[in-house]
């Protein structure tokens, strides 16, 4: 794997550079550099801590509001103008001749900036889906001949998803056999246990067979608009999002989610990452036993 | 019935709706054009606009107007006959607060959910380097290849290293010395990150507005404008797990968001033990 992972890396050049202003954030410097250098233990940090951002921190939070704030602000200048001028006897006149005018007039211009703004920040807010729980029983079953490296491996997988994505199912299918079966799992109606990854079911059906010939990633934003969904039925019924996505050409991971279009494009991205690395881990095992079964011969 | 597989799921106008929740019912609209007649809120997407010119964004347009604005009602203060009378001054106080708040507004704006991330720019000196430290074993080294190399493809950065236990791996550009060997390399960077202190990072470190902070270590490129430091051991009782942390930098300010972070964290996971 080393040969393919190679040391030039080719990132795009991207020359459309943002440069905005930011206000800077002042922190006192304490950088004391220890001048012992033959101690063991690891130098303790002296470096600066990050301090919070009080303005992200409440956009983030309150992000309505936020959206809305420059229309209240437009709003409530251009009533002041009008305000301004009725009070001070001025009859409100929009002619350019007195300087009092202009004034106005350039008030008025920033007051409908900021509506039009503030109407483009609500037209661009995200539709916020809210997520589903899937139901079924909470499971983690792992095949029990596979080596310990591999079993974390595929663990730390699992939780990866788990933490960064809306992911509430993970199967793992390769060569044949159900590596991994963890999340939740769809019941059975007859003796309300977990539904068993029928391997050979999966594999005739359509869905693994379209995603094997494409070798890519497959991605169900919306799984109840997708006919093949009865071959998944270990998956939870109200599974809302699913990612198949190939290990190779002998393998799958069934990733089902609990939010529609719950996979932004970056986790696509990182489970196709993921996807190869565990391909490459998987298939060297594979190949190590099968050619340490034919010594025994 | 079209299934369309959306891989921005931010964009609300134009996603599309399954048959069955159709309502019969129009939704209000501002204006008489829609792309989708389904929707139930008002929709606004006929005020954006754009002027076409490519490299231009327009959501910088409120700072501009703001400070255009606000130079010519200045302008039109200093031009003004001397006795300036009350009305005036206030209209004028208001006008520049609104610029000064027109020029903030791209400022917010970027912090909002589905605000467009800036893309990195590959700094213009400094080469890339890839170091492994030769004291591990050949599994691992791998695993770390594949991470460096997965962190630098799949997030905005330009700058990765690994440190676990004391040995290092290196990965894309950094301010370091050429014409050295590898192996010196690794002791060059191992010597710089323990000034530093990396190790004993306790808790992570983000810096999304490097270049307004106080940090300034100069093992890392110029131009780098986020920096997010990982470390493995996060709990003193964890003694058995691996020590180490994971540093990545960019070159885009804000460059990681909670989910970018989510799954640095899990890469370093592996690494943990």
């Amino acid at each position: 794997m080393e040969a393919r992972i190679i040391l030039q890396i080719q990132i795009p050049w991207n020359p459309n550079r943002q440069s905005s202003r930011r206000p800077s954030l002042h922190l006192p410097r304490s950088f004391i550099r220890a001048s012992s250098s033959t101690s063991q233990k690891p130098r303790s940090y002296k470096g600066p801590k990050p301090s919070t951002n009080l303005v992200a921190d409440f956009i983030s939070s309150n992000d309505d509001l936020a959206r809305s704030l420059p229309i209240y602000v437009g709003g409530a200048s251009l009533l002041a103008v009008l305000f301004n001028r009725t009070v001070s006897g001025i009859a409100p006149v929009a002619d350019a001749s007195s300087s009092q005018s202009r004034a106005d007039l350039l008030a008025l211009g920033l007051a409908v900036t900021n509506l039009l703004t503030g109407l483009v920040w609500l037209s661009i807010r995200p539709k916020s889906i809210t997520p589903v729980n899937p139901e079924g029983v909470d499971c983690k079953v792992v095949d029990s001949d596979l080596p310990v490296s591999i079993v974390s491996e595929l663990l730390w997988a699992w939780e990866s998803l788990k933490v960064a994505t809306c992911c509430k199912s993970l199967v793992i299918v390769y060569n044949g056999i159900c590596l991994i079966q963890i999340g939740m799992v769809a019941e059975s109606p007859q003796d309300k246990k977990r539904v068993i990854v029928n391997t050979d079911k999966l594999m005739q059906g359509s869905v693994y067979r379209g995603v094997m010939k494409s070798k890519a990633q497959s991605y169900l934003a919306n799984l109840s608009l997708y006919p093949g969904r009865s071959e998944l039925a270990f998956l939870p019924a109200n599974t809302q999002a699913v990612i198949l996505q190939p290990l190779g050409d002998k393998g799958i991971a069934v990733i089902g989610g609990n939010t529609i279009r719950g996979f932004t494009s970056s986790d696509q991205a990182w489970i196709s990452s993921i996807g190869e690395k565990l391909d490459a881990t998987l298939g060297r095992y594979f190949i190590d036993s099968a050619e340490g079964s034919r010594e025994n011969y | 019935m079209s299934i369309r597989i959306c891989n921005l799921p931010f964009n609300s106008s134009f996603a599309p709706q399954p048959r069955a929740r159709i309502s019969s019912r129009r939704s209000t609209r501002v204006f008489a054009r829609t792309e989708n007649d389904t929707q139930q809120q008002l929709n606004l997407s006929v005020l954006r606009f754009t002027f076409g010119i490519p490299g231009l964004d327009e959501s910088y347009l409120p700072r501009w107007l703001g400070y255009g604005f606000g130079s010519l009602l200045l302008l039109n203060h200093f031009s003004a006959s001397v006795p300036i009378n009350e009305p005036q001054l206030r209209s004028e106080a208001l006008g520049l607060s609104l610029a000064a708040f027109s020029i903030a507004l791209p400022y917010i704006g970027k912090f909002l959910k589905g605000s467009v991330v800036e893309q990195r720019t590959l700094p213009e000196e400094g080469e890339q380097v890839f170091v492994i430290s030769s004291n591990i074993g050949d599994s691992l080294k791998e695993d770390l290849a594949w991470a460096t190399y997965v962190l630098l493809r799949n997030t905005s950065t330009i700058a990765v290293l690994v440190s676990i236990q004391g040995e290092l791996c290196v990965r894309g550009y950094w301010n370091c010395p050429d014409q050295m060997s590898k192996a010196q390399l690794h002791d060059w960077f191992k010597k710089k990150v323990d000034e530093i202190g990396l190790a004993d990072v306790k808790e992570t470190l983000y810096f999304p507005q490097y270049e307004g902070s106080s940090a300034s270590w100069d093992i890392l490129p110029n131009g780098t404008r986020s920096l997010f430091v990982q470390p493995f051991v996060q709990d003193i009782n964890e003694q058995q797990k691996m020590n180490g942390f994971l540093l990545v930098a960019s070159t885009a300010g804000y460059a990681y968001s909670d989910k970018d972070r989510a799954w640095i964290g899990a890469m370093a996971e592996k690494f943990r033990g």
